[in-house]
């Protein structure tokens, strides 16, 4: 794979000359930015290929695979490790350069050309880095027989899919980034500018969503504790991201009829990328504290650091120096309008943002000032964000129905009719539960209410933004069943040996029998059991030990049953040197309806892209 | 080791000392506002190390002797630090982590409100 080594060099040579060139003739740019692309690809498949024929005398192949796996996970297996992914990382960059050149016709040349050498300089850096830090295609002598094999957690589909999705999202940051310094230096944003940059803004954040949700479904039945979202720092990472680029997506929307808010824009963009890069610093770096972090070097994150400084820094410079707020008169809205609820959206998602930054950031920050270790935790980001929810949905009902410049609201029995029954109704459904029930009633009702009248909007209405309707729609599915999913949850957690019976006064849980299986590349302990509730309806259940060979790695195999309505969940540990099994039984109820919210969500994204085009 | 013939005396006096569902309900709730030290970001609640098993015993048993719960987080920051603790307090190291988002939000606030609103 030596060859590949040189691939690399020789493209990282011809992305500098593409670099210099660039300010020649049009045609030519689009070639060497294909060709560009081609090598990238090409090293990529090399990569790809040399994962599939297990060859041992790559370096990365050798940490990261093994000849027993299965093909699928030898293919994933070259980007689930730092080099592999780091490549993915360039793959998209030249991906989305070249896409963006192809697809954008109307715009001037010359943003074209300056896009493009924003674009390249990120490309350069990331080459840089690759080579320096990380080269895929180092080479190791001699040659060894058999590789050190994958982390059996990440030996998934989910999580085989969950990278190159993830990226599209987080390095399709990029090319807003460098169109909005591009069109910032060229003084040319616009109402026309908004709404091509915007399905662009939309692209990474449908792959965004899609991103964090696969990795989200795959740390709920693979990590095992049966959560789904941990707050944990490498999470939160994706999640800022996300929360930018929704604010984006919003603002873009005043800027696309108005032509205001320009600066606020552009500093969103530049913040949206830079989140993205941090992420991959902090992830990279290994200064986090994570269930996520597989692999980290120190000399990677300082590279990554001044890289994300250096780029700050020119996109500040770029900031000041072109941009001239010219509509400083336009900038005042009547308080009940669009524009105004749209920037009450930007102000709490930015709270938002700012709550999940602090809390990934500043345990970082003590540590190195005072070197005081404290721990940042679901409770905090609960506290902080909990109470501002409940305004947030009540806004996110109404400001929809508001229009341009100056409105009335319409339908105001409709209004507060719903907003009664959504309390009536959240307090029926709680009304059993004593724990937290004042606060719990309030979130629930406001997400009722943002629920029933997304829905009424959906059906009376021949409603103009369906895209708008169908995501607010998802968002409120996501709030309910994520409450429900919280306070209706039930658990047992329990010591069990082969042949005994577990039982209280709902639930029986018998553990039966043990079967033992033998994989390529695991041996497994099945447990069987059988879990019946009070309706007398029986579930059988096995959840699986399995030992994997190559790192030789234990891990627990839930067992899941979903349905409609709620998820069983089971999965076993052993008991250390005991024949005990540490048995933990869930019912989740609504667990299907977070992953399907957030698939409307995405989904309400495309038909928004889609209505763009036509 | 002295931790499993605990473990083995616990699982052996479980089911005699009838612990209601709602001090089992305090024990999971204790547990996932514990970090379990040895893991890589795992609450001990989550977690079936060695360490995360061991602290819930003692979770089990300070609940017992009647602690509550705000004694327990107590006990365990003066163990093993502020560290454990995945709620943390306010205190003058963490003013900055808990009052920084609020002033954000209502500098936002303020922003929005004088430089875009105009009062009828």
């Amino acid at each position: 794979m030596i060859i590949g080594l040189i691939i690399g060099l020789s493209l990282f040579y011809l992305s500098y000359k593409n670099f210099n060139n660039s300010i020649i003739l049009d045609n030519k740019i689009l070639s060497f930015t294909f060709l560009q692309l081609f090598f990238v690809v090409i090293s990529f498949l090399c990569l790809i290929f040399s994962f599939v024929i297990s060859d041992f005398s790559n370096e990365t192949v050798f940490n990261n695979s093994h000849t027993t796996k299965p093909l699928f996970y030898k293919i994933s297996g070259t980007w689930g490790n730092h080099e592999g992914s780091l490549l993915l990382w360039l793959l998209v960059l030249t991906l989305f350069i070249f896409l963006f050149l192809v697809r954008t016709k109307n715009q001037p040349v010359k943003y074209k050309i300056l896009t493009l050498v924003f674009q390249q300089i990120i490309i350069v850096g990331f080459f840089l880095f690759l080579i320096k830090t990380s080269n895929p295609f180092n080479y190791i002598f001699p040659i060894p027989t058999e590789g050190l094999g994958l982390n059996p957690i990440l030996q998934d589909p989910a999580l085989a899919i969950h990278p190159p999705v993830l990226y599209l999202g987080y390095v399709g940051s990029s090319i807003i980034f460098s169109s909005v310094l591009a069109a910032t230096s060229l003084k040319i944003i616009s109402t026309s500018w908004a709404s091509h940059i915007k399905k662009w803004i939309l692209i990474s954040w449908i792959f965004l969503t899609l991103g964090i949700l696969l990795g989200s479904i795959w740390a709920y039945y693979e990590l095992g504790w049966g959560g789904f979202w941990f707050w944990d720092p490498v999470e939160n990472v994706s999640l800022m991201p996300w929360l930018a680029l929704t604010t984006l997506l919003h603002c873009i929307l005043v800027l696309e009829k108005k032509s205001i808010l320009t600066s606020w824009v552009i500093i969103l963009s530049i913040a949206t990328f830079t989140l993205s890069m941090c992420g991959t610093f902090l992830v990279r770096s290994g200064i986090l504290n994570s269930v996520h972090t597989f692999a980290n070097d120190p000399e990677r994150g300082l590279f990554i650091l001044v890289f994300l400084f250096i780029l700050i820094f020119l996109s500040i410079l770029i900031f000041f120096f072109f941009h001239k707020d010219n509509d400083r008169k336009s900038y005042s809205f009547f308080w009940l309008s669009k524009e105004t609820s749209i920037l009450i959206n930007n102000w709490f998602m930015m709270y938002f943002l700012s709550v999940v930054l602090i809390g990934t950031v500043y345990p970082i920050f003590l540590d190195v000032i005072s070197s005081q270790k404290i721990s940042v935790g679901p409770p905090f980001y609960h506290k902080l964000i909990i109470p501002f929810l409940i305004p947030f949905l009540l806004m996110m009902a109404i400001g929809p129905k508001l229009k341009w410049i100056k409105s009335q609201l319409e339908d105001k029995v409709y209004l507060i009719s719903f907003l009664i029954i959504s309390i009536l109704l959240a307090f029926l459904v709680l009304k059993n539960f004593n724990q937290n029930i004042l606060i719990n009633t309030i979130l629930i009702s406001s997400a009722l209410y943002l629920f029933f009248i997304t829905l009424r909007d959906f059906f009376v209405k021949k409603y103009k933004n369906i895209s708008q309707n169908i995501a607010h729609f998802g968002f409120s599915l996501l709030i309910l069943s994520i409450l429900f999913n919280n306070i209706f949850a039930s658990e047992i957690i329990t010591n069990l040996k082969v042949g005994e019976t577990f039982e209280n006064s709902k639930t029986k849980i018998v553990f039966e029998s043990v079967d033992q299986k033998k994989e390529k590349n695991y041996n497994a302990i099945i447990a069987n059991f059988s879990i019946s509730n009070l309706n007398g309806d029986e579930d059988r259940f096995s959840p699986e030990l399995r030992i994997y060979n190559q790192p030789v790695i234990a891990t627990s195999e839930a067992d899941i049953k979903t349905t409609l309505m709620s998820d069983k969940f089971i999965v076993i540990n052993l008991v250390q040197n005991q024949d005990f099994f540490n048995v933990r039984y869930q019912v989740k109820p609504f667990m299907l309806w977070i992953w399907l919210s957030v698939i409307l969500i995405c989904f309400a994204g495309i038909v928004s892209f889609l209505q763009k085009r036509s | 080791m002295k931790y499993l013939k605990f473990f083995l005396i616990v699982i052996i006096l479980f089911p005699l000392s009838s612990i209601n569902a709602e001090e089992n309900d305090k024990r999971n709730k204790i547990t996932k506002n514990l970090r379990c030290l040895i893991c890589q970001g795992q609450s001990v609640y989550d977690s079936d190390s060695e360490f995360a098993n061991s602290l819930k015993i003692v979770v089990d048993k300070k609940l017992q002797e009647g602690l509550s719960e705000d004694q327990i987080y107590e006990y365990f920051k003066t163990k093993y630090g502020e560290w454990i603790l995945y709620d943390p307090g306010l205190n003058k190291n963490t003013y900055i982590l808990w009052l920084l988002p609020i002033l954000i939000f209502l500098i936002g606030g303020a922003i929005i409100y004088k430089s875009f609103i105009v009062k009828k």
